[in-house]
């Protein structure tokens, strides 16, 4: 680790911060603090994107730079913006888990992989004890567990994990007119994103039946129909277990026709 | 009054009424209730007037108060006759009710 | 700082042994409404350094009125208003609709001319209006600085207002002037102790309101409106005979439903707010035109409505009030207007400011040049001369016999009683009057009254 420790925030350019953007900033805050040493808060946008930064300022982050480019770019060109424009690898990089809207939360693993640090995902709490970084993130069935986080590390949290601090009057009237960083980075052609199509409902495969046999369009129609077939009262069987249930049923929907494309070995799975 | 539609109207629950009004909650009560001058109070007039409900009585005569869903309109403490009953302030700058429509 | 202090009917001032040296602006104004950034965008275009402080976390988010705003103020301020400001309909249908629990009758006005330029009145959301109103203050060079609590006045020892304390961090602000805009509760003006009175629930009504999404063709169809046009329907006792009315105003995609009412009565008659408006909203007149509305958000606000009389100081040494927080709204019957006498109060209040600031005199005395603009301008001549109307308005009379006495001289009126013969308008009086249990000496002392008032 480096004389003085870099704890970078990664913040998405919407204004205003949303939640998780929130929480990142204040972990920022606090473990530029814990550690001794600078926070830088960042951002990808264009100059509508100073915004979050100015926020970010007011806040009490000590550097701002905004990286030159689209606003809604994919999570692996954000991330290879914000590394080609850091130019350093950070001692700590914080994010948002999702950015608001139809954020995926990828863009920190990409960062992760790209700057070749450890990386923990959705956090609930992160802070500083006894030297060591420690997470804690949701698993499945409402538990929790705890990571001990080496450095270099990207940690994304989840909004609510930590409530921003109010920005002082002093510093957020400065913050409006502060001058902002900018890097202007080469990018990659954007990809051409999947398109999406409009949507359609669900609709079923069509059942194939047999073609009516019959000499007339008359008959053909009724045996179509089944209008000439004569009613047979509900047959009740009795099966003696599930397995002569399941053999009965099967057998029924084999003799009208609906398992045709099946074979024998299916039914035994 | 023989208004049909209205009578479904009515069994609209408060809950739901307040659904669409959005409230950022604060972390500190912005108005406090000494119920002890509640419990000795007969007029009461703040479970009639506080437009979010906030005040209701409780089954042992008491009052009870939520300051989460607050219009922060004043009414409460407008009509309070008991002195210093209520304790009203603003919320914290940013939080507290967000009219999106007003 | 010391104790954490929050602006509230008991926040205290802080008191400075020595006014500052320098101060951060020249105008500070608290509350980003109507009046306050009208307010800042005078002093700011009159050559001024402003801030603009917003309890809110965006100019309007606390604000709620009925729904209808009158722009001509604006010409002023904004030339050519109407092509900007986010109107949702032009109102050109005026109704005043008195009711029982089964009868209305209603006074219809249209006028195709209101929906054209220059215009008259529309509706349109506080979030909407307040924002564009602050972006106009903001343009001129006021800073907006929203999020933030005004908790109390700085004030010198001796007296005059030199800021405020926020409740941020490092939060005191200095400037020549304060322009508390605070609203109706104006914990700034009653520190400053401008109101004398402390009987203020007396002269406040508490507004509730339902915002009902319906499709914008319904809307047209069951208010008979096309395009942009709108229609404001006052309303006249449904209120259980407590003092207050109610609305009805057209937005664009969503109708406003409300109910005002004084806040003493109110208590006295252990009714709840929203039972009110349910009984609004199933009235045969009223049900129809709000049916399968789906609520949107329900608002609630207090109002300040008595008017000339009890107005308070309007200037103290290095203060300045306006808009709600100086009790500006006019309730006076068939007018119901607040967004522009905000406005207007504002605006005379930023450029007072400015001047008292050139003349390098911010105390009283030198701000005495608002008051009497006020007083030359509509937002005092109207309030002068409808003093008697909010009275007349709230007074029993008028809230529980004469919606009963209107309606069925009109029911006489119009039912064909055969075979008896129509009886005359002088009889159906008599007899209305007597079943109501009015005095007639008190009807026509009252139409008098009514008739001076209004003039």
């Amino acid at each position: 680790m480096a004389e003085q420790p870099l704890v970078v925030a990664a913040l998405s350019p919407a204004d205003p911060l949303g939640g998780a953007d929130q929480a990142a900033l204040e972990h920022t805050l606090r473990l530029a603090e814990a550690l001794g040493g600078r926070s830088l808060a960042v951002t990808v946008g264009p100059a509508g994107a100073e915004e979050v930064l100015r926020q970010a300022l007011a806040c009490g982050v000590q550097r701002v730079l905004r990286i030159d480019g689209p606003a809604a770019a994919d999570s692996d060109t954000t991330a290879r913006a914000l590394v080609a424009g850091l130019g350093l690898v950070p001692d700590l990089l914080l994010c948002g888990d999702r950015s608001s809207g139809r954020g995926t939360g990828a863009t920190p693993a990409f960062l992760a992989a790209r700057l070749g640090a450890a990386q923990a995902l959705g956090l609930t709490e992160l802070l500083l004890r006894e030297g060591e970084l420690t997470a804690v993130r949701r698993i499945d069935g409402r538990r929790r567990e705890q990571l001990t986080v080496p450095l270099p590390a990207v940690c994304s949290v989840e909004r609510g994990s930590a409530r921003l601090r109010r920005a002082a009057l002093p510093a957020l009237l400065a913050a409006r007119t502060a001058e902002i960083q900018v890097a202007t980075v080469a990018l990659p052609e954007p990809r051409q994103p999947v398109r999406l199509g409009p949507a359609r409902p669900y609709r079923p495969r069509p059942l194939v039946l047999p073609a009516p046999v019959g000499t007339d369009p008359l008959a053909r129609i009724r045996a179509l129909t089944e209008t000439d077939r004569p009613r047979t009262a509900a047959r009740v069987i009795t099966p003696a277990g599930p397995e002569a249930a399941v053999d009965e049923l099967l057998g029924y929907l084999r003799e009208h026709g609906y398992l045709a494309h099946l074979t024998r070995e299916d039914d035994q799975c | 009054m023989t208004g049909q539609p209205g009578e479904d109207y009515r069994e609209i629950s408060f809950d739901d009424r307040m659904e669409g009004t959005e409230f950022r909650v604060s972390e500190r009560a912005h108005i406090t209730v000494d119920t002890e001058v509640c419990d000795s109070c007969t007029v009461r007039s703040c479970l009639h007037v506080c437009p979010a409900k906030l005040f209701v009585p409780r089954a042992d005569g008491g009052i009870l108060f939520n300051f989460e869903q607050c219009f922060e309109c004043g009414a409460c403490y407008q009509v309070c006759d008991a002195e210093g009953a209520i304790t009203w302030t603003y919320p914290d700058g940013g939080l507290g009710v967000v009219f999106r429509k007003g | 700082m010391t104790e954490p202090s929050y602006a509230g009917p008991v926040s205290a001032s802080a008191l400075l042994q020595q006014p500052p040296p320098a101060r951060d602006f020249d105008v500070l104004v608290v509350g980003a409404g109507p009046a306050g950034s009208a307010a800042a965008l005078a002093a700011a275009r009159a050559g001024c350094s402003v801030a603009l402080l917003e309890r809110g976390p965006y100019p309007g988010s606390k604000n709620v009125y009925g729904g209808v705003v009158y722009g001509r103020i604006l010409d002023e301020l904004v030339p050519q208003w109407w092509e900007e400001m986010p109107v949702e309909r032009w109102v050109t249908r005026r109704s005043t609709m008195v009711m029982t629990a089964d009868q209305a009758l209603t006074v219809d006005f249209r006028s195709q001319r209101w929906g054209t330029a220059p215009y008259n009145g529309a509706t349109a959301h506080r979030s909407d209006l307040d924002g564009w109103l602050a972006g106009h203050a903001v343009a001129a060079g006021a800073v907006l600085v929203p999020a933030t609590v005004a908790t109390g006045l700085l004030r010198t020892t001796a007296g005059t207002v030199v800021g405020v304390r926020t409740d941020r961090p490092d939060g005191d602000l200095t400037a020549k002037v304060v322009i508390a805009c605070d609203g109706v509760n104006s914990f700034l003006a009653k520190e400053a102790g401008l109101h004398p009175r402390q009987d203020n629930a007396r002269h406040l009504t508490l507004g509730v309101k339902e915002t009902l999404a319906l499709p914008r063709e319904v809307i047209e169809q069951r208010f008979g409106l096309t395009g942009r046009d709108g229609q404001d329907i006052e309303i006249l006792g449904c209120t259980r005979g407590i003092p207050g009315g109610g609305f009805l105003y057209t937005n664009l995609e969503s109708v406003s439903l409300g109910v005002v009412v004084g806040l003493p009565g109110l208590a006295a008659a252990k009714v709840r707010p929203e039972e009110l408006l349910a009984d609004l909203k199933a009235h045969p007149a009223i049900a129809p035109l709000v049916r399968g509305g789906r609520q949107v958000e329900y608002a609630a606000h207090l109002i300040p409505e008595g008017g000339y009389d009890h107005l308070p100081e309007l200037a103290g040494d290095g203060l300045l009030v306006a808009g709600d927080a100086a009790g500006m709204c006019l309730a006076a019957g068939i007018w119901l207007e607040g967004v522009n006498f905000a406005i207007g109060a504002g605006m005379y209040a930023g450029r007072a400011a400015a001047a008292a600031i050139g003349a390098g005199d911010t105390s009283q005395a030198g701000l005495a040049g608002y008051r009497r603009a006020l007083e030359r301008s509509f937002v005092l001549a109207d309030h002068r001369k409808l003093r008697k109307v909010p009275g007349l308005v709230l007074s029993e009379r008028m809230q529980r016999q004469y919606p009963g006495l209107i309606c069925d001289l009109a029911e006489g009126l119009f039912e064909v009683d055969n075979p008896r013969p129509k009886p005359g308008v002088w009889r159906l009086l008599r007899t209305a009057v007597r079943r109501h249990d009015i005095s007639p000496r008190r009807l026509l002392a009252d139409a008098i009254t009514g008739m001076r008032a209004f003039g």
